[in-house]
């Protein structure tokens, strides 16, 4: 073991640039996953004639897809049909396509897990169904839904790892190159990116628990 | 003002209300009973589309109210409830529970739509829960918040789906003593309810139901003391008798 080799300055700052990568694709992912999750659950929870399994046809394959081909079909198989796209632009959308799937499974299911009473409470006083849905259904179901977002959220940023296999230079597809210079490197390096994964994964559970807190 | 004319309603094959035809007028107080699996809660919530007729023809104020045409929010805004279960918004306080609907369907100010709240949260005796929580009130004070949110609107109408059989027996009485009042004052109001008490001494009718028709229907002194059909009677002694 090469405890000095691995870690020299030049090879932390490589790493370095890496972790910023998986944040940022992570990052713009959670955003874009989170908005489209919350229209597209909300839209299957709604039951609008036709749209409503329009998006439940999408939601359900793409829940059942593996995210790594999710990530090869955007990065190879798109450029067939003309859309080429760099990798980072790959793994944001083939991970948002693919969380936001997972997220409006978790919308849904935090709306329908709202009493319906409380809908025939707004209703039955003149709110409209909009309405109704937007001041008093939805601010009860997201508090509800905190917990298994920010654990879809982890997943999402441990999932960016997999985009090593379109070369977009993230944390592991760094620490990768890095170690396969030399053996000596792996041990050091994988308790670098262990430690570094956990710590914001962590935070983010510890942010989940006082919102859950705070709301209790 | 509210006005079934031959209507049916079935959940798939069962028949929940049968031929049912009934007129309740303005400043009305019907109190509706019945073995549960009556229809009396189906019937409620025909009146303001909780619940759909299968045919029959419901009119509120003339108003058709399973024609398509009908603006239901329009006539929902004009008929308050208060449910079994009291059904407040937990995530808000007791006056944004009374002030949500006031705002947003009524248009009326922030200012204005509490001063309304505070108003009715005086007239139901607990002005000083205002800020408080659903979640910190007992089930008596959020029956009669819920009664509260009800009257914010200036309803012409309230129905009342079993308001207090959710409740604590010493909770019981607070909430039939707001409804007392409401009563006296010329509210339109339909209860359903096992509150025999509270029939007897506010009602200006009994209807009473069983298997989705309306049997029998009179005014409280005759029914009680003497109830025509052999269904009615024995509803009453059992629940009369003990």
């Amino acid at each position: 073991m090469d405890i000095a080799g691995a870690l020299s300055f030049d090879h932390l700052k490589f790493l370095a640039a890496g972790f910023k990568v998986t944040l940022y694709i992570a990052f713009i992912s959670i955003i874009l996953s989170f908005i489209i999750g919350v229209v597209f659950g909300t839209l299957r929870y709604a039951k609008i004639p036709f749209l409503s399994k329009v998006v439940a046809v999408i939601v359900e394959t793409i829940r059942n897809l593996p995210l790594l081909l999710i990530i090869f079909f955007t990065y190879f198989a798109l450029p067939e049909v003309g859309l080429k796209l760099s990798p980072s632009t790959a793994a944001i959308a083939a991970l948002t396509v693919f969380e936001s799937a997972m997220l409006a499974e978790i919308v849904r299911s935090g709306l329908n897990s709202i009493d319906k009473g409380q809908k025939e409470a707004a209703r039955s006083s003149g709110l409209t169904y909009i309405q109704t849905l937007w001041t008093v259904v939805m601010p009860q179901a997201l508090r509800r839904m905190v917990p298994p977002i920010v654990s879809q959220f982890i997943s999402l940023l441990k999932d960016t790892s997999l985009c090593v296999v379109i070369a977009l230079p993230e944390f592991m597809h760094n620490a990768q190159i890095i170690y396969a210079q030399n053996i000596n490197y792996i041990f050091p390096i994988f308790a670098v990116v262990v430690f570094m994964y956990f710590i914001v994964n962590y935070c983010l559970s510890l942010i989940a628990r006082r919102l859950e807190n705070r709301q209790a | 003002m509210i006005r079934f004319d031959s209507v049916n309603k079935y959940f798939g094959n069962f028949h929940v209300l049968k031929n049912i035809n009934l007129e309740i007028n303005k400043g009305e107080v019907v109190v509706v009973i019945g073995p549960s699996g009556s229809g009396k809660s189906t019937l409620l919530r025909c009146i303001n589309r909780l619940e759909t007729i299968t045919d029959g023809e419901l009119t509120v104020n003339d108003l058709k109210v399973n024609d398509k045409k009908t603006d239901i929010n329009q006539l929902r805004r004009n008929i308050g409830m208060v449910f079994q279960h009291f059904h407040l918004y937990p995530h808000k306080t007791v006056l944004e529970n009374i002030t949500t609907a006031p705002i947003k369907v009524l248009k009326q100010s922030k200012e204005e739509a509490e001063k309304v709240a505070r108003s009715y949260l005086e007239k139901v005796g607990i002005p000083e829960k205002a800020n408080s929580y659903p979640a910190q009130l007992s089930g008596g004070q959020q029956q009669r918040v819920a009664i509260a949110r009800g009257l914010a609107m200036k309803p012409e109408i309230i129905l009342f789906d079993e308001p207090t059989s959710a409740l604590d027996p010493e909770m019981i009485g607070e909430v039939l003593d707001v409804m007392k009042a409401l009563a006296k004052e010329g509210m339109t109001m339909v209860v359903v309810t096992h509150e025999m008490g509270f029939a007897r001494e506010v009602a200006d009718r009994i209807i009473f139901m069983d298997q989705g028709q309306i049997l029998e229907q009179g005014k409280p002194a005759d029914f009680y003391a003497n109830p025509k059909e052999e269904r009615a009677r024995l509803f009453l002694s059992r629940i009369l008798n003990h």
